[in-house]
């Protein structure tokens, strides 16, 4: 329940809040932190605005057809090239494809990346970090030193091999595709998280309350779940919002390689590595620009609220 | 043959033309080489030229690719010169090649022909590089080239397999030197045109010395060309004017240096700066819009050269298979113009039939109607024809540049146009597609390209759609075509045996097995030093026009 409600608070700010507040009614050091950390928060423009960007962003990737009527995949050679105009206002491709259409349509898969990376990596990371931290000793040497293996390996630098080793098979269908992207950035993006979590378990773990319900007689899920997670999952979801926007860049420049998603599959990154030449940088301008200025609002938008979710969490910052 | 021949496949559409031709010449006039005027040059200077990391050492027989195929023309010579405006073959180390029968060959050469290292060309040089060409055992990737030859067989390792299976001899039985200056060749069938396929590197003779050390040839090739190797390094190869040179196609400039570059796009920068002066291929994107006239004026050129696109209709698709009204609908659905305009920013033109218009024995528009865009006129064929069920895929590789442009270009139109849907369905490779295709996995249509091996109409049907060819993609198989093909192999070389091979065409473009797309171009660009920059019939500059304004 806490891990999803923790993403949440990257997707919607609002419910999560709520939800801790009325689950903290009964512990007092959660509900000070999560109503501080919501009365921080709608105090801080940045929050609003980013707020305001994503709903329209996952509007985007929810509903596409709200936007453009065109059909992203009807290509007219007649128009092909063309910069903006009325009718085509972002212009179109050397296919003859609406730019705007494609633009719109385009939304889904980066947004799926970087949202189903976060929770997996969220998930993952998570789990571990709280298990090592939790039980210490062997479990946590042996699981940390595997983490230091996969995090010595860089993201993009394992992506490229992954998919260069294993391309992904073109007749997926993009949900499937995408969740081969989100598989290799999980495998190799949750030792970070689970570092970050592992040191936040350690920090509470000492604490009198968490001796307290020992003492009682408290199992070891019910101290982890109703004890130590709530009070540790603070940094990790500031983390994993902030890491969003990288996923999402990373699954772009996997596509511009021409790797990862892969044409017919409509993406900002295969648009923007179609049309990224210096030679069709001259010529038709438009057909970079669109996607990439989309592209860097998305990462814009989710890393802001990752910063204004760290403010209002960090105690150093108050 | 098939891996040869498919490797060219790929290579066609990476831009890159893989065969190249001699050098030399001041060729005829004309040709359709579009050259702008230019300013009269001279004799003597320096030129440099973008190349790049041959992959391997410099040996003709094994040597298919344009890294190495471009320094290798410049400094071997071969029986045969191809002219560079016209493709015409002309007598260059062969004094003549005669021949009454089509079958048996008589070579004279001419006498008084210098290797680079002083020694005389003889026959003997020629049938022993060939032979060591063909033999199987000493792995030369242009070893099929020498398929025609008798004795080939026997030269070959069952299973390709040279450890386990020695071959039965490593020499031609075809080959016997008479005397130094003539030697023969016996085909195993009638071939009319195998004097124009001896100008191709791959036949080019060998001197003494690379039989004797081959380390040291490799460290310095020596040819019999109007260039000679100065110095190869990792970053620069540097040829020069070869002073004994005693053929008749002499070198223009002193020194030439293919500088070798990373990326094409940095070679084209130095070229428009004047920091480099030849470059052998604009990248595609500053093909877009035509700036590279802009950037480069006076100083481009463009070129059809032997190279063809077409689709493939699937013969394992049942229905496709026997429908040809259904074929010709989908073929005339497409706007051929309209990509080449635009996705292919003019770098091809629109096929009209079966043969590249690069060759001796075109005939323009052989295809006709099927070829010609008339979307009403498809419609009415297509449903005619009955219309095709489900989605029509269209297969190709797309580790290729352009590919899978070209593929979604052709499906959209297709889609339309007839009101059918169309799927472009990529293949991560191109090994991975020639082994689909020859388990018969894709159904619809697939791409297909040909660079010519040598400039002759033949080459661009018998190894497509002779029954049983290696390349031959859709299975096509019609006795009349079959004879007509044995027929002009039989009969005299030039016009009477050409007309035979059109007749061929004609066939083809009845039975429809696949559709011409577009015909190859090759753009050059040249800085303001240079001048009488020439490209060939297969898409190389001619390196020993080139001549430095004074």
């Amino acid at each position: 329940m806490t891990d999803p409600s923790g993403v949440a608070v990257s997707e919607f700010s609002t419910p999560p809040a709520g939800e801790v507040r009325e689950g903290g009614q009964d512990r007092q050091e959660a509900r000070s932190l999560w109503s501080d950390a919501w009365r921080e928060l709608r105090r801080n423009p940045l929050f609003w605005i980013s707020v305001v960007l994503i709903v329209v962003l996952l509007t985007m990737a929810v509903a596409p057809q709200l936007f453009t009527s065109t059909d992203p995949r009807y290509g007219d050679l007649a128009v092909a090239r063309q910069p903006p105009s009325a009718e085509h206002v972002f212009g179109t491709t050397s296919q003859g494809y609406d730019v705007y259409a494609r633009v719109i349509h385009g939304a889904r898969a980066s947004i799926l990346v970087g949202v189903l990376t976060s929770i997996g990596t969220v998930v993952v990371g998570g789990l571990i970090g709280l298990i090592s931290g939790f039980y210490g000793g062997w479990l946590d040497a042996l699981l940390s030193r595997v983490g230091e293996i996969f995090f010595a390996i860089p993201l993009l630098l394992a992506g490229i091999l992954t998919f260069y080793l294993f391309p992904p098979d073109l007749e997926d269908p993009l949900i499937l595709q995408v969740l081969t992207v989100v598989g290799v950035l999980v495998l190799f993006g949750w030792p970070s998280l689970a570092r970050l979590m592992r040191g936040a378990v350690l920090q509470v773990k000492p604490n009198d309350y968490v001796n307290a319900a020992r003492a009682l007689g408290a199992s070891a899920p019910r101290l982890i779940f109703q004890h130590i997670l709530p009070n540790a999952v603070a940094p990790m979801i500031v983390v994993a919002t902030l890491n969003l926007g990288t996923y999402i860049a990373v699954e772009a420049t996997l596509a511009f390689l021409g790797i990862g998603l892969r044409s017919p599959a409509i993406s900002w990154g295969i648009d923007i590595s179609l049309a990224s030449s210096i030679g069709l940088v001259r010529a038709a301008p438009h057909m970079l620009i669109f996607p990439s200025i989309f592209l860097t609002v998305t990462i814009l938008a989710f890393i802001m609220l990752g910063d204004a979710i760290r403010d209002a969490i960090d105690p150093k910052l108050k | 043959m098939r891996a040869r021949s498919r490797a060219m496949v790929a290579a066609l559409f990476t831009s890159v033309a893989l065969v190249a031709t001699a050098c030399g010449g001041n060729g005829g006039d004309g040709g359709n080489t579009g050259e702008e005027p230019q300013a009269p040059g001279a004799a003597g200077g320096e030129i440099t030229i973008n190349g790049c990391t041959p992959e391997n050492p410099l040996v003709p027989g094994n040597t298919s690719e344009v890294c190495g195929g471009n320094v290798l023309d410049a400094i071997t010579a071969k029986l045969i010169h191809y002219d560079p405006d016209t493709t015409e073959p002309q007598m260059d180390i062969a004094e003549s090649i005669e021949t009454e029968d089509n079958q048996n060959f008589t070579v004279t050469l001419k006498q008084g022909y210098l290797f680079h290292d002083g020694t005389e060309v003889k026959a003997q040089n020629f049938v022993n590089a060939w032979n060591y060409t063909a033999a199987a055992e000493n792995g030369q990737t242009a070893s099929y080239f020498y398929s025609p030859i008798e004795g080939y067989e026997a030269t070959q390792c069952a299973e390709g397999d040279c450890e386990a299976n020695p071959a039965e001899t490593n020499e031609l039985s075809g080959l016997a030197v008479v005397d130094d200056y003539t030697f023969t060749i016996r085909t195993t069938e009638k071939v009319s045109n195998l004097p124009v396929r001896l100008g191709y590197t791959a036949f080019a003779p060998l001197p003494d010395i690379f039989f004797d050390d081959q380390a040291a040839y490799e460290a310095d090739p020596v040819g019999a060309g109007p260039f000679q190797v100065e110095s190869l390094s990792s970053t620069e190869m540097v040829l020069t004017k070869f002073a004994d040179y005693a053929g008749e196609f002499p070198a223009s400039v002193d020194k030439a240096t293919f500088r070798i570059y990373q990326d094409p796009a940095a070679a084209y920068a130095d070229v428009v700066a004047n920091n480099l002066d030849v470059i052998d291929q604009i990248p595609t994107d500053n093909l877009i819009g035509d700036q590279y006239q802009a950037d480069l004026p006076d100083r481009n050129a463009q070129r059809e050269t032997g190279g063809l696109r077409w689709w493939t209709y699937s013969p394992a698709d049942e229905q496709l298979a026997d429908n040809p009204d259904l074929r010709k609908a989908i073929s005339m659905a497409v706007d051929r113009q309209a990509i080449v305009e635009t996705v292919l920013s003019n770098s091809a033109t629109p096929a009209t039939g079966w043969v590249s218009p690069a060759v001796d024995g075109f005939m323009p528009d052989v295809c006709g109607e099927a070829c010609t865009f008339d979307a009403a006129a498809a419609k009415a064929l297509y449903d005619q024809a009955g219309g095709y069920e489900g989605t029509l895929t269209y297969t190709s590789n797309t580790d290729g540049a352009g590919n899978q442009q070209i593929g979604e270009a052709i499906c959209n139109q297709i889609s339309n146009n007839l009101g059918l849907d169309c799927q472009f369905q990529g293949v991560v490779d191109f090994a991975t597609f020639n082994e689909g295709i020859d388990n018969d996995e894709y159904k619809g249509i697939f791409r297909s390209g040909w660079q010519m091996d040598y400039p002759s109409i033949e080459n661009f049907l018998a190894p497509i759609y002779a029954e049983g060819a290696d390349s031959n993609w859709s299975d096509y198989a019609n006795p009349e075509f079959q004879q007509l093909l044995v027929d002009a192999a039989a009969a005299e070389a030039g016009d009477a045996s050409n007309q035979l091979y059109q007749q061929a065409e004609q066939v083809l473009a009845e039975d429809f097995p696949t559709a011409p797309f577009t015909y190859a171009k090759a753009t050059m660009g040249w800085s303001d030093r240079v001048t009488n920059v020439k490209i060939t019939a297969f898409g190389t500059p001619d390196l020993a026009s080139i001549q430095v304004i004074q």
